[in-house]
């Protein structure tokens, strides 16, 4: 397969997974706005943790000159300036599906080509938070629609292996990402009462679609360590982190036909660095005030792990042509 | 439905000059007078909406920015009983023949002009002639033109004539096919009642006539790619189509590498030789060693693995010297030249503004005819007299007078028209065809091809950049009509 096509259906996974997540966590936090709206400071807050989660705040500020609603909303889901906005995501997954039509299902490019046409004439008034529900909504029913044609149309071979690996990784990160801003704000308000606490890991499951499932398996009490522990390690919930990255693992050993060559033992290796580290053992011994540095280092190595894997592909053009 | 349809003054498809239907739309006619008209728009409606869902769009160009869209699709097709079809397909054949015989002469021996039959200067100044980029070269089965798109019309009397050549990069095959697809979503009644020529088989026999240009130096199993410049171009989707329909490597120059004069594409696992290149990038952009020094779209050093038989490249490099407009005029004589036959499909008669008679004469009725500049394309750059006011021709006699080489002139031919459905009114409108025909080991003539119509009431301009449309088009098969 072509280096830029590959390429290509790297980036549109993982825009499409980008596009549901960044949604999903707006729209559960415009509810959780909703019910906390007589605690007017610590809306406020929340909304810079979910900015931090799908954005930047110094991106914000810099576009912004307030911290109203309606600028949030703006800048998470419409934005054209912020390249992680909803919007952007949907455009960014549609332009590279279609330079690579001729590889995806063509249900596939329908499925997302409908949500990019309905989604650039649409008109949201300001204010109408029913309306970008609706439109956050869409956006996930398409993802999951997208995952469904991927995964029941595509025969497994190097272009679904390059899908799932994008998807993954996006997914790993993200859960990162969430983790890491919101125990670092646990730990800042760590002098408050239980009750804020756990809010803090109530939100975490909720933004990362995980709180059924955890109430499954454990008791309804929010015990922050339980709650780490399924978010970062649990094998069986598939937006932990170790299940994404045995998942990522899974589909380069599938790509590779389960050897190891000279050009991809690097890719190997920094996988294994990676895996080493979150054994549950490991895990279970880090104090709650380590996960935070321990969170930054997983999210160097994922960094790290994309770009050995863009090089591996010759996703990216080696910096000097020997 | 059709109560109110007429069409007097021209050749109409569907009906004689006294108002009766032609037998082989009679079918159809009565099949159509069984919907109410609410059900006539309602599937207007959905076809239109399909070719946006599915992005058979083309991109249109406005001051750098560009917007997609659909190419309008009227739904009564265009209706050929078998033996009209036989005489095109015979026609084009023949035609696209002599135009490779005539490309295969004038990039080596040059007999046709050393013979004085066609002005040797007409080839030699045309700045689409690239002698020197690729005269002598040797190249897989002495052909030229892949595919060539010919446009053909039909004048007062009914008779298809030959409007233009297309032998350069030929465009609108996958609307053929998307046309007819969505013919048979929206209108599945309609074809069990008709016996109609399939297009699926086509697209093999596309893909076997480009596997068998096979290169002088060659890997072991030929591996073949379509050169596309990317998304922003506006017959992206053809590319697409034609690419995933073949089973072959979508690639842009980006993607290619020439290394020591053998062409490779960039791929996960390292550089992968190519042997065949369906390129749909023109020549001046294919190489900016060889042409263009800016092409950003090409590949360096394609035309010398070209020049060194390490690479086939489709269409053939300089086919723009033998369809431009002057060149035009000159196909009956190499028809007659090279195969010692007579046109089965005549041009429409064009007069030279280089030729001081001609170009006396045509100055004096300009308001009778069509001018055209014999290097422009799609509709840009010409006069049609008969529509332009005084001013438009006394801009182009200022023109013509200037630059007299540039210009051809043509009599205004009363293109035939056909019944379109549109705004949820049945209304007559100007049509042309594009048949497209496949030259490999064998040649193949697309059943039907591209007909286009011009959906503007009245007007004459049928490009899809200028407000045309598509229809589907329909070769009954024997027996019938």
């Amino acid at each position: 397969m072509l280096s830029r096509v590959a390429d290509s259906l790297y980036w549109m996974s993982r825009n499409i997974e980008r596009a549901e997540n960044n949604a999903r966590v707006l729209g559960v936090q415009l509810i959780q706005m909703l019910e906390a709206s007589s605690e007017e400071s610590l809306a406020n807050h929340d909304w810079e943790t979910v900015i931090e989660i799908c954005g930047s705040l110094q991106e914000f500020n810099q576009l912004y000159d307030r911290f109203t609603v309606t600028n949030i909303i703006d800048y998470l889901a419409f934005s054209e300036d912020n390249l992680s906005s909803v919007l952007n995501c949907i455009k960014f997954a549609r332009e590279n599906a279609r330079t690579t039509r001729d590889i995806i299902p063509n249900d596939l490019f329908e499925v997302w080509n409908d949500l990019y046409l309905e989604s650039s004439r649409m008109f949201i008034p300001e204010g109408s938070i029913n309306e970008v529900h609706s439109f956050l909504k869409q956006v996930k029913i398409a993802s999951l629609t997208s995952q469904g044609v991927i995964e029941s149309s595509m025969s497994r071979g190097v272009p679904y292996r390059f899908i799932k690996i994008a998807k993954w990784l996006e997914r790993a990160e993200k859960t990162a990402r969430i983790l890491n801003v919101l125990s670092e704000k646990s730990e800042k308000d760590a002098e408050r009462a239980d009750g804020t606490n756990y809010y803090y890991w109530r939100s975490a499951l909720q933004l990362l679609n995980g709180y059924d499932e955890y109430l499954k398996k454990y008791p309804p009490r929010m015990n922050e360590k339980d709650v780490l522990t399924f978010l970062l390690s649990d094998e069986a919930f598939p937006r932990s982190i170790q299940y994404c990255m045995d998942h990522v693992r899974e589909a380069i050993i599938a790509l590779e036909g389960a050897r190891v060559s000279h050009y991809s033992w690097r890719m190997y290796a920094a996988l294994d660095l990676l895996m080493e580290e979150f054994n549950e053992e490991h895990i279970n011994s880090l104090q709650v005030h380590e996960f935070s540095s321990f969170l930054d280092n997983f999210q160097d190595r994922c960094n790290d792990i994309s770009l050995i894997f863009s090089q591996t592909y010759y996703l990216i053009e080696p910096a000097s042509v020997p | 439905m059709f109560k109110t349809y007429q069409s007097p003054k021209f050749y109409d498809e569907m009906m004689e000059q006294d108002g009766s239907v032609r037998d082989h739309y009679r079918e159809f006619h009565n099949m159509i007078n069984q919907f109410s008209s609410e059900e006539l728009r309602e599937k207007h409606e959905t076809a239109q909406l399909s070719f946006l869902r599915q992005g058979i769009t083309f991109t249109v160009y406005n001051d750098n920015i560009g917007t997609e869209r659909t190419m309008p699709f009227d739904f009564i097709p265009i209706i050929m009983p078998p033996a009209t079809w036989d005489t095109i397909e015979k026609g084009m054949i023949q035609r696209a023949e002599a135009l490779n015989l005539f490309l295969e002469d004038i990039y080596n021996e040059q007999h046709i002009l050393n013979d004085g039959v066609i002005p040797r200067e007409l080839v030699e100044q045309n700045p689409n002639y690239f002698r020197d980029q690729v005269g002598g070269v040797k190249i897989p089965l002495n052909n030229h033109i892949f595919l060539a798109g010919i446009d053909l019309i039909k004048d007062q009397e009914g008779t298809y004539r030959v409007l233009e050549d297309n032998l350069r990069n030929p465009s609108g095959m996958s609307y053929v096919y998307q046309n007819r697809y969505v013919m048979r979503q929206v209108y599945p009644e309609f074809f069990n009642r008709h016996s109609i020529h399939s297009l699926e088989e086509q697209l093999s026999n596309m893909q076997e006539a480009v596997l068998s240009h096979v290169p002088k130096h060659c890997s072991k199993k030929a591996r073949a790619v379509l050169l596309t410049p990317g998304m922003f171009n506006s017959a992206y989707y053809d590319h697409v189509f034609l690419a995933q329909q073949m089973g072959i490597e979508l690639v842009e120059g980006r993607d290619l590498k020439v290394r020591n004069g053998i062409v490779y594409m960039k791929t996960i696992r390292g550089l992968q030789r190519v042997d065949i290149i369906y390129r749909r990038i023109d020549d001046d952009y294919l190489d900016p060693k060889a042409f263009k020094p800016d092409s950003a779209l090409g590949v360096e050093g394609l035309l010398e693995a070209y020049r060194k038989g390490n690479v086939a490249i489709l269409n053939g490099i300089g086919n723009g010297v033998a369809d431009d407009k002057a060149m035009y005029a000159y196909v009956p004589e190499m028809i007659r030249y090279y195969l010692d036959e007579e046109p089965i499909i005549p041009n429409v008669d064009t007069y030279f503004m280089r030729n001081e008679e001609q170009r006396n004469w045509a100055l004096e009725r300009l308001d009778e005819l069509v001018v055209k500049n014999v290097g422009a394309s799609g509709g840009y750059d010409m006069l049609i007299g008969p529509h332009a006011s005084e001013h438009e021709i006394a801009a182009f006699k200022s023109k013509i007078l200037e630059d007299p080489n540039q210009y051809i002139a043509q009599p205004t031919i009363q293109l035939s028209r056909a019944p379109v459905f549109q705004d949820g009114d049945f209304y007559p409108c100007h049509v042309d065809l594009r048949v497209f025909v496949m030259r490999g080991e064998k040649t193949n003539v697309l059943p039907g091809g591209l007909s286009r119509v011009a959906l503007k009431k009245g007007s004459l301009v049928v490009n899809s950049s200028q407000g045309g449309g598509g229809k589907d088009t329909w070769v009954l098969k024997g027996g019938e009509g």
